[in-house]
C-alpha cells in the first residue's frame, strides 16, 4: 500500500491534500477509470502529476483551453515536473515536427482534442507508451452542454487507438445530467467508471450581486469598491478593450495597483502581469475568461464580475478562483439591465445564423475552412440534415438563453444565493453561516465596509518594496555565493 | 508602437518622405520599392529594424501630427517635419540611446535575444536562490530547448556571478541611471517580476514607444557587447540572430548572374521564375550591396547610361520614369531605377 501524504511530500511541497485528491488517486492507482468532479482551485493538475511521478509512466492530458495550454504547462514545471510539452494547432509546423520526433522524452504531453483527431500526431501518441489518458474539462463531450467540442467524441475511439489506458475525466462543474452524458459518450456504463463528487459550495466565499441604475452607477460602485476592498482582486469583463479601459480609470481613481490581461496579450507581457500579480506587485487585474487557468493564486480576496458570464457554471468557475487558501472570500456580481444585450450578442455571435447554416450545407467545401464552423462540420459530416442541424442549433440557442436566464434569476433572486447556485448542481447545503453566506442574510450592502474590514486580510506583498535604483534591484536579483 | 512617434524619429525637416514607405522600411517589408526608398532616405541601414513590433495606422498617425502642427503634408500621404516637429524629434533623441544602435536591430534578431536574455536571467535568478518552483516563460519551442542546453552546458561556471557583472558593467558604462533604470525592469527572476512599457512609462512621462525603443536598443547594445566576448558562456543564446541582407531567392539569382554570362531572361527560365523577378532580384541586390560588388556596367550599357546622365534632373530621386522615357524612349523601368540607384550610392560613396 502507498504512503499517498509521503508521496506528496516527496513530489510536491504541499503539506496536505485537498478535499477529493487522496480519493481520486486511490481509484487511480488502484487502476480504476475515475470521473473526478472537482471544484476550481480543487488542485486537479496536482492529481496526475503525482500519478506520472509514483508510477513514472506517460500522462496524455486531452485540454480544450489551447490558448491557455502553455500556461498549464508552466504550472506543472512550477509543480516541479519538467518534461512537460504542449502540442497545440497554434504551434508553427516545424515546431510540432520536431516535438513529435523527440515525443519519447515527455512525461507529460498536453493535446487539443482537434489535434489528437489529425492522424500524424495520433500515431506518434501511440507509438509511446501511456500510463493514463487524463480529459480535462470532461463535460466538453456534451452536446447540450455550452462548451461543446465535437472533436471530444472521437476520444472514445482514440482511446482504444492508445491501447485502452487507464483514463482520468475531470471537470469542476457538471450536473448529474452532464455527468452520465460524459460516461455514455466516452462509452463506459456508470457501475464500470468510480465517481469521485466534491461538492461545488466553496463556504468561504460570500455571494453577492447589485443591481444598477445603469452602467454609470455600476462603474461608481466598481470604484468604490475597488478602492476599499482589501487584498488582490480580480474583476471579469466579457469584452478586452473594456477591461482595458476599466484598468486604466481604476488605476487614476483609486490609487491601487491594476491591470489588464486578457489572451490578447503578447506573451512576454502576459506572463509580465502574470508574475507581478503572483508576487502582489499589483492588486488588481481586469480580466476575460480567459485569466487564472494556468496560474493558482491562493491569496485572491474577491472577484467582481462586471459583465454577467453566460452560465451558471462558469459563474462559479470564476468566482472559485478567490479563496484558495481558505480564508474568507468575496465574490461580487454587477448588474445593469442592458448587460443582458451584451450576452445575447455574444450568444449570437457562437451560434449560426440559419442563412450561413444554408450557405454552409450548399457549400460544403467550405466547412474545413474556418475552424468557427467545426461544430456544424460535425453534424454535416455525422449526416444530419439542414433541416436537423437548424434545428439542434436553434434548440442550442434556447438553451443557451435558458441558462442565461438562470443566471440573471440569480442576480434578481430574493431568497439564499447559494441555495439557488447548488441547487442548479443538484446539491444542498446543511451547516449554514447566514453571517458569511449572501447578501440575502446580511444587509451586506448595507454593510460592506465593516465586512471588509472584519473578514477580508490586507496582503503582505512577497515582492520586497519596489527600488527605483538599478544597482540594488540587480544585487537582489542574484544571491552570490562567495 | 505608435507610428506617430516613430514619424517624428525618421521624418525630415526638408526632404518629403511617403508615410507609407517609411512604414514598411522600419517593417522590413522587402520589395524594391521600399528598399529604394530607404536608399533614397538614406534609411537602408534601419531596413526591418522594427519588424517585430506592431506599427500602427499611417493616416491616424498623420491626422495626429499634422494637427499637432509637427508636420506638413505634402499630399495625403507624404511629410515633412516642422520646425515644431524638428524640436521634438531632438527631444524624443534625448531619450534614447544613440539612434545608430537600431541599426544593430536590422541586422540581428534583437527581439529574439532580448526573450532568450530574459528568460535566461530568470533561470539563473531563480538558480542562484536555490528556488525550483517558479512559473518559466514560455518563448517558443526551439528557443525553450536552446536554453535549456545552455544551461545545463554553463550551470557550473558560476552564472549567478558572470550575469552580476556583465549587467553591473553593461548598465555602469551607460552613465545614464534612467536608461540603466529602465533596463533592469526588463528584466524578471526572483521575487521580481519588472514593470511593462506602460507602467514604466507612466512612472518616466515619456511615451510606451520611446520604452519600446530604449529597451530594443539597449539589447542591441547588449548583444554587440556579448557578441564580442568570444569565451561569454552567453555565447550559445547567440545562435541563428544574424539576418541576411538579401532575401535568398535573390542571392541566388545574383549569384547565377555574377558567374556565368546568362541574360536576365535565360536566368529566368533556368530558375523557372518570371523575368520581372529576375529583375527585380537584381534591383535589391543593386541597393542593398556596395557600388563594387555588383555588375553596374553589365546591365546597364554605356549608351543609356549617358544618355540619362544628359537629361538628369538635379535631384534625380524626384525624376519620374514618365519623364525620362519621353526624352529616351528606349529606356526601361529596371534601367531607370538602377540608375537612380548607381547615382544616389555614389553619392553616398562621396
Amino acid at each position: 500500500m502507498i504512503d499517498l501524504e509521503e508521496q506528496l511530500h516527496r513530489y510536491s511541497d504541499f503539506k496536505s491534500f485537498r478535499p477529493g485528491q487522496k480519493a481520486v488517486l486511490t481509484q487511480l492507482l488502484n487502476h480504476h477509470d475515475t470521473l473526478a468532479v472537482l471544484p476550481t482551485g480543487g488542485g486537479k493538475t496536482l492529481l496526475y502529476q503525482l500519478y506520472g511521478a509514483i508510477t513514472k509512466q506517460r500522462v496524455i492530458i486531452v485540454s480544450p483551453l489551447i490558448s491557455l495550454m502553455q500556461d498549464q504547462v508552466s504550472r506543472l514545471q512550477y509543480l516541479g515536473s519538467k518534461r512537460v510539452i504542449a502540442i497545440t494547432s497554434a504551434m508553427a509546423f516545424e515546431e510540432r515536427v520536431a516535438i513529435l520526433a523527440h515525443l519519447n522524452q515527455y512525461q507529460f504531453i498536453y493535446v487539443s482534442p482537434e489535434m489528437l483527431a489529425n492522424a500524424t500526431v495520433l500515431a506518434a501518441i501511440s507509438r509511446q507508451e501511456t500510463g493514463l489518458l487524463v480529459v480535462d474539462e470532461a463535460h466538453c463531450i456534451s452536446e447540450w452542454g455550452p462548451d461543446f467540442r465535437p472533436d471530444y467524441l472521437k476520444l472514445r475511439t482514440i482511446r482504444k487507438q492508445l491501447g485502452n489506458p487507464l483514463i482520468l475525466m475531470m471537470t469542476a462543474t457538471a450536473t448529474k445530467a452532464t455527468r452520465t452524458d460524459i460516461l455514455v459518450k466516452m462509452g463506459f456504463s456508470p457501475e464500470n467508471v468510480e465517481q469521485v463528487i466534491m461538492p461545488t459550495n466553496r463556504a468561504n466565499i460570500f455571494l453577492s450581486a447589485k443591481i444598477c441604475l445603469n452602467q454609470k452607477e455600476k462603474n461608481q460602485v466598481l470604484v468604490d469598491l475597488v478602492s476599499q476592498l482589501n487584498g488582490a482582486g480580480i474583476i471579469y469583463f466579457s469584452s478586452k478593450s473594456q477591461a482595458e479601459q476599466m484598468a486604466a480609470t481604476l488605476t487614476q481613481q483609486t490609487g491601487k495597483r491594476v491591470m489588464a490581461y486578457h489572451g490578447g496579450m503578447a506573451n512576454q507581457r502576459r506572463f509580465r502581469i502574470q508574475q507581478q500579480f503572483m508576487n502582489d506587485a499589483i492588486e488588481i487585474v481586469c480580466a476575460t475568461s480567459a485569466f487564472g487557468m494556468g496560474i493558482d493564486k491562493a491569496n485572491v480576496r474577491y472577484v467582481i464580475h462586471y459583465h454577467l458570464p453566460a452560465n451558471i457554471q462558469s459563474y462559479v468557475q470564476e468566482i472559485g478562483r478567490c479563496g484558495r487558501d481558505g480564508h474568507q472570500s468575496l465574490a461580487i456580481l454587477l448588474y445593469e439591465p442592458n448587460d443582458q444585450y451584451l450576452q445575447l450578442n455574444l450568444m449570437a455571435a457562437t451560434i449560426p445564423e440559419n442563412q450561413l447554416l444554408a450557405h454552409l450545407y450548399q457549400h460544403p467545401n467550405q466547412l474545413s475552412q474556418n475552424d468557427a464552423f467545426r461544430v456544424i462540420k460535425y453534424y454535416y459530416d455525422n449526416g444530419k440534415s439542414f433541416e436537423q442541424a437548424t434545428q439542434i442549433f436553434n434548440q442550442a440557442k434556447l438553451r443557451r438563453q435558458r441558462e442565461l436566464n438562470t443566471m440573471i434569476r440569480y442576480i434578481y433572486t430574493t431568497g439564499c444565493r447559494r441555495k439557488l447556485l447548488l441547487q442548479y448542481f443538484d446539491e444542498t447545503i446543511h451547516d449554514l453561516n447566514p453571517d458569511l453566506c449572501c447578501d440575502f442574510h446580511t444587509d451586506f450592502w448595507g454593510h460592506w465596509q465593516s465586512f471588509n474590514q472584519q473578514y477580508l486580510m490586507q496582503t503582505q506583498s512577497v515582492e520586497k518594496k519596489p527600488l527605483n535604483d538599478w544597482r540594488a534591484i540587480l544585487d537582489r536579483l542574484f544571491l552570490l555565493k562567495n | 508602437m505608435e507610428l506617430s512617434t516613430l514619424y517624428i524619429l525618421f521624418g525630415d525637416l526638408t526632404q518629403t518622405r511617403r508615410a507609407k514607405a517609411l512604414k514598411n522600411i522600419l517593417a522590413g517589408r522587402r520589395t524594391v520599392s521600399n528598399l529604394y526608398w530607404a536608399l533614397e532616405y538614406d534609411l537602408l541601414p534601419y531596413f526591418g529594424a522594427l519588424r517585430d513590433f506592431k506599427l500602427g495606422d499611417e493616416k491616424n498617425a498623420l491626422d495626429r501630427l499634422a494637427h499637432l502642427g509637427l508636420i506638413v503634408l505634402t499630399d495625403r500621404f507624404s511629410f515633412q517635419l516642422t520646425n515644431q516637429g524638428r524640436d521634438q524629434q531632438v527631444n524624443l533623441l534625448k531619450l534614447l540611446p544613440p539612434i545608430k544602435k537600431l541599426t544593430i536591430a536590422a541586422q540581428n534578431d534583437v527581439v529574439r535575444f532580448s526573450s532568450r536574455f530574459i528568460f535566461a536571467t530568470q533561470i539563473v535568478s531563480e538558480y542562484s536562490y536555490s528556488n525550483k518552483r517558479y512559473y518559466p516563460q514560455t518563448i517558443g519551442f526551439f528557443d525553450d530547448q536552446l536554453i535549456k542546453r545552455w544551461f545545463i552546458q554553463n550551470k557550473q561556471r558560476q552564472l549567478p556571478n558572470y550575469f552580476q557583472e556583465l549587467l553591473d558593467r553593461f548598465l555602469t558604462q551607460l552613465h545614464d541611471d534612467l536608461l540603466a533604470e529602465i533596463f533592469i525592469q526588463s528584466l524578471t527572476g526572483h521575487h521580481f517580476s519588472g514593470e511593462t512599457e506602460d507602467q514604466l512609462s507612466a512612472k518616466m512621462g515619456v511615451p510606451p514607444t520611446i520604452i519600446q525603443l530604449q529597451w530594443l536598443m539597449l539589447y542591441a547594445d547588449l548583444l554587440t557587447r556579448v557578441q564580442q566576448i568570444p569565451t561569454s558562456p552567453l555565447k550559445l543564446l547567440l545562435v541563428g540572430l544574424a539576418r541576411s541582407p538579401m532575401a535568398n531567392s535573390t542571392n541566388k539569382t545574383l549569384i547565377m548572374y555574377r558567374n556565368t554570362d546568362y541574360t536576365p531572361e535565360q536566368i529566368a527560365s533556368r530558375r523557372r521564375i518570371k523575368l520581372t523577378t529576375v529583375y527585380e532580384h537584381l534591383l535589391e541586390a543593386a541597393i542593398v550591396l556596395p557600388v563594387n560588388q555588383f555588375p553596374f556596367s553589365r546591365l546597364l550599357a554605356e549608351p543609356t547610361k549617358q544618355a540619362l546622365e544628359s537629361h538628369q534632373p538635379s535631384i534625380i530621386g524626384e525624376w519620374a520614369f514618365k519623364e525620362a522615357k519621353a526624352a529616351i524612349p528606349d529606356l526601361s523601368f529596371f534601367e531607370f531605377r538602377l540608375f537612380q540607384v548607381l547615382d544616389k550610392k555614389r553619392k553616398n560613396d562621396d
